[in-house]
């Protein structure tokens, strides 16, 4: 019993190594003085919108100080050190020279919904008047054929330089009818392509987008697939999650400002600074993880006191993502903060294998195989094991517990 | 002569086929084009795991979805004689979190959706109602983000949030939590005095006549000029039935046809698909769109704010109504006014918490060991009734039917009978016209096909 308990505490407590987060003083340095020489090239460059983010901020009465603290927040999140927060601040100043083309295919509206709801002072200033977002169908005045114009026109102008940001899965089912775009009838699938082969790199946005999401759980009647299985030869940044945090949609438009880069990515081609960690690394209940204890039925004495959601099914231990740490809705809260546990949105097929009233070790979860980092595949089948065996031990652990203290009350 | 226009800045996109007459449009079609099948994937999955697929039919709605869910799971329950035990607070804590959304949804939908097209049949330059950059757009941007952090409170994230179990809720606020809320929803209370209104709170939930359109100064009052304006108070009227299946504390069910009937018989609610494209196949000539069309007793009822306004006597909206029918002006406003009574219900519902109740009780029976039952829920979601079928058979989802309020709005015709909205576009003398009273009954395109 030990060796397990024991093995159980090494596979959870164990740093994870994965992120590097720290790279060492000469590669910061170096990104340092390459992200300076980004950003001075695309000031000389004309902006795509007349507007100083600084007049923004001071017109609509932001304190600076406030704005300063988003700056150092994002900057953690996009995992560099302090000694970028200048830089970062004027990334944010320069994003209106990075153009945006937004599309929603197989989708249910909820990423834009979440990006609606970003966290900034102000991020209506800082999202809407400094990004350069030059088509997105409900964020926009125009819509019908002077939408598809608008839409044309931003391709066609800003060929070769655009951020595609795609939302929703693709049909490709029974010859993609299951979803068509605009009066021509164009499908999904085709659409999809044409507007991705003009851009300067694809994101996709939610886990429809990224790998088939809802649309694509079992028995998928419409064949819906993610954006990577088809468009190649393109740079495609993933962000999962249902909703995909905008935080993390912030970031990756601030990181391609900074670096003209995509961020380092793991091979489900997420980014790392995101993706990078486990929930169940940063979160506010795993003293009690570590600790042995669980809520074992909601509304018992565990969720009066906040105890760890792992036996009533929080999929945490095996989901990367940072809302432990960024949470939603501008960090008011998170979907553990409110006692209902983790349901791994953001990882392949989480609604096939993670649903809901499965506690984890019974769900019908297989190794992360084929794409992800060899270490995560190692950390993941470690994981799965002791995750089993971790049960065991602790409803023995807890059951020898309770026990002991009946008999010490005897 | 025929014209397609596709209708965007929705969740999705809609197409509409008008043709003409004498420069009147004598006849129209909606097309929905985009389909998910949410029905077959709910298929043989276990019950519960309906609580996180059915609110990702869509992330402006969800909350309702989650609602009927669990309503559903309940009433399961209730039907093989095991009704759960609920206690108010978790029935509050739901209720609140399902007002919170539609409050949301209404503010976007008036900024955002229908009143710079109206705004754009004058003139080019939208002002402070320009998109993504005038003060007025962000400042409702603004106010929708912050109400919907008191829905963040108790579910955790919004869209997509899921806090209701069978059984009753897993959150559990303290009174800090709470106070925090009220503060949220005072945020949208400030803005309704001061930008959608112009009149003290108080006193709009007074108005209670026609001349008080008189006291209305701030942007329901500029909308009301730009309607008449435009006539739209003579524009988009349909069938003038309404109907509205759920209720609340705000909300009441019933049904208006010629007069009003307070008892509606669920099974006389049916589905057709005359010209509703199968999976199998899409190229059937007759078929156009992936929307069913939704009847009660075999006849097209409106449902949404104006629907719930008429049936719960609602004193300002029933006057506004005498004079100018179901138009696309009674329907705006209908919207706007159950904005204001929703943030005075919330806040007073709110106040009736009792944090030291318990948030759930455990069902004594587990749904996986139900050998068979079925049940129905209804709630009322931002754009009207939304009605939710559930079927288990060994424990495993057998059938799941689900008619959200697009379908009965926006559904095509049924035999001889024009849907609602087709009905309404007829008799437009402009596109612009007709896809803005398509907008009057707030298209969502996700919604209606799922
Ligand atoms: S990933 Fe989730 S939030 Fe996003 S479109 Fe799909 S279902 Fe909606
Ligand atoms: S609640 Fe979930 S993520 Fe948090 S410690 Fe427990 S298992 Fe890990």
């Amino acid at each position: 019993m030990i060796d397990s308990a024991e093995m159980v505490k090494k596979v959870f407590t164990q740093k994870s190594g994965r992120v590097e987060t720290n790279k060492g003083d000469e590669y910061y340095n170096e990104l340092f003085d390459s992200a300076k020489e980004r950003l001075s090239s695309l000031r000389a460059q004309e902006p795509l919108k007349d507007i100083d983010l600084m007049d923004v901020i001071d017109s609509e009465g932001v304190n600076r100080r406030d704005f300063m603290k988003w700056v150092s927040a994002t900057t953690a999140t996009l995992m560099l050190p302090p000694m970028f927060a200048p830089l970062v601040a004027e990334a944010t100043e320069l994003m209106n020279r990075v153009p945006v083309i937004w599309i929603e295919l197989q989708d249910c509206a909820g990423n834009s919904e979440a990006l609606l709801r970003s966290a900034a002072p102000t991020v209506d200033d800082l999202l809407f008047d400094v990004l350069s977002l030059e088509f997105h169908e409900a964020l926009q005045a125009a819509a019908g054929h002077d939408a598809d114009r608008q839409l044309e026109e931003a391709v066609h102008h800003f060929k070769g330089d655009y951020l595609l940001f795609v939302e929703g899965a693709i049909p490709m089912a029974n010859e993609g009818r299951y979803g068509t775009i605009g009066a021509s009838g164009e499908t999904f699938h085709d659409h999809l392509q044409r507007m991705a082969k003009d851009s300067a790199a694809v994101v996709a946005v939610g886990t429809c987008a990224t790998f088939g999401g809802v649309p694509a759980a079992a028995p998928n009647p419409t064949g819906a697939v993610g954006v990577m299985d088809l468009v190649k030869g393109k740079p495609i940044i993933n962000i999962p999650a249902c909703p995909a945090n905008p935080a993390n949609m912030v970031g990756v438009v601030l990181h391609y400002v900074l670096t003209g880069q995509v961020p380092e990515l793991d091979s489900l081609l997420r980014p790392k600074f995101a993706f990078g960690y486990r929930i169940h690394d940063n979160c506010e209940r795993r003293a009690h993880f570590d600790a042995g204890e669980f809520v074992e039925e909601w509304g018992d004495i565990g969720a009066e006191n906040n105890w760890c959601l792992y036996k009533v099914g929080c999929k945490g231990p095996m989901t990367f993502n940072n809302c432990s740490i960024v949470r939603y809705n501008e960090g008011t809260n998170w979907p553990v903060g409110v006692g209902r546990g983790c349901i791994g949105c953001s990882e392949p097929d989480f609604w096939d294998k993670y649903a809901y009233e499965r506690p984890m070790a019974n769900a019908n979860i297989k190794a992360p195989t084929g794409g992800v980092e060899k270490t995560v595949d190692e950390f993941g089948l470690g994981l799965l094991t002791a995750t089993t065996v971790g049960i065991g031990v602790h409803a023995i652990g807890s059951a020898i517990a309770g026990k002991k203290s009946d008999e010490g009350e005897e | 002569m025929k014209t397609v226009e596709i209708v965007e800045r929705i969740e999705g996109e809609a197409k509409l086929n008008c043709s003409w007459d004498n420069n009147v449009i004598s006849d129209a079609r909606i097309d929905f084009l985009n389909f998910r099948g949410f029905e077959f994937i709910l298929e043989g999955k276990a019950p519960l795991d309906a609580l996180v697929y059915t609110p990702r039919i869509c992330g402006i709605c969800g909350q309702a979805h989650l609602k009927a869910t669990v309503d559903a799971l309940e009433n399961i329950y209730e039907n093989i004689n095991e009704k759960l035990e609920v206690t108010p607070k978790a029935k509050l804590l739901r209720e609140i979190g399902l007002n919170i959304e539609i409050i949301d949804s209404h503010i976007k939908w008036f900024y955002m959706f229908i009143l710079p097209d109206i705004i754009k049949l004058k003139q080019n330059d939208l002002g402070i109602y320009q998109p993504l950059k005038g003060s007025r757009w962000l400042g409702a941007s603004k106010t929708a983000s912050e109400t919907i952090k008191s829905l963040a409170i108790l579910g955790g994230q919004w869209p997509h949030t899921s806090y209701m179990i069978p059984g009753g809720v897993v959150t559990d606020p303290t009174l800090l939590d709470l106070s925090s809320m009220m503060n949220y929803i005072d945020t949208a209370v400030m803005f309704f005095e001061k930008s959608v209104a112009g009149v003290s709170f108080d006193k709009y939930l007074d108005f209670d006549s026609r001349d008080d359109l008189n006291i209305l100064s701030g942007d329901m009052k500029y909308f009301t000029n730009l309607a008449f304006e435009n006539s739209f108070q003579k524009i988009g009227t349909s069938h003038n039935r309404f109907i509205a299946l759920g209720e609340s504390s705000l909300f009441k069910t019933g049904k208006i046809r010629q007069r009003a009937i307070n008892k509606l018989d669920l099974s006389k609610v049916r589905e057709f698909t005359e010209q509703t494209f199968t999976i199998e196949d899409r190229a059937n000539p007759k078929k156009h769109t992936w929307s069913k069309a939704v009847c009660y007793d075999n006849n097209f009822y409106e449902t949404g704010p104006l629907a719930r306004a008429m049936i719960g006597n609602k004193p300002f909206i029933k006057e506004l109504h005498k004079s100018f029918k179901d138009s696309v002006f009674t329907r705006v406003m209908a919207r706007m006014d159950e904005l204001a009574h929703l943030l005075d219900n919330t806040k007073s519902l709110i106040k009736q918490v009792d944090i030291s109740e318990e948030s759930y009780i455990k069902p004594k029976i587990n749904l996986k060991d139900i050998d068979s039952a079925k049940a129905t829920s209804v709630v009322e979601a931002c754009r009207g009734s939304l009605y939710h079928d559930i079927e288990i058979e060994k424990g495993k989802i057998k059938k799941y039917d689900v008619i959200t309020p697009t379908v009965w709005n926006l559904g095509p015709s049924h035999k001889e009978q024009k849907g609602i909205a087709q009905k309404a576009i007829i008799g437009s003398k402009s596109l612009d016209i007709a896809k803005i009273v398509l907008r009057s009954f707030d298209v969502c395109s996700v919604c209606t096909t799922h």
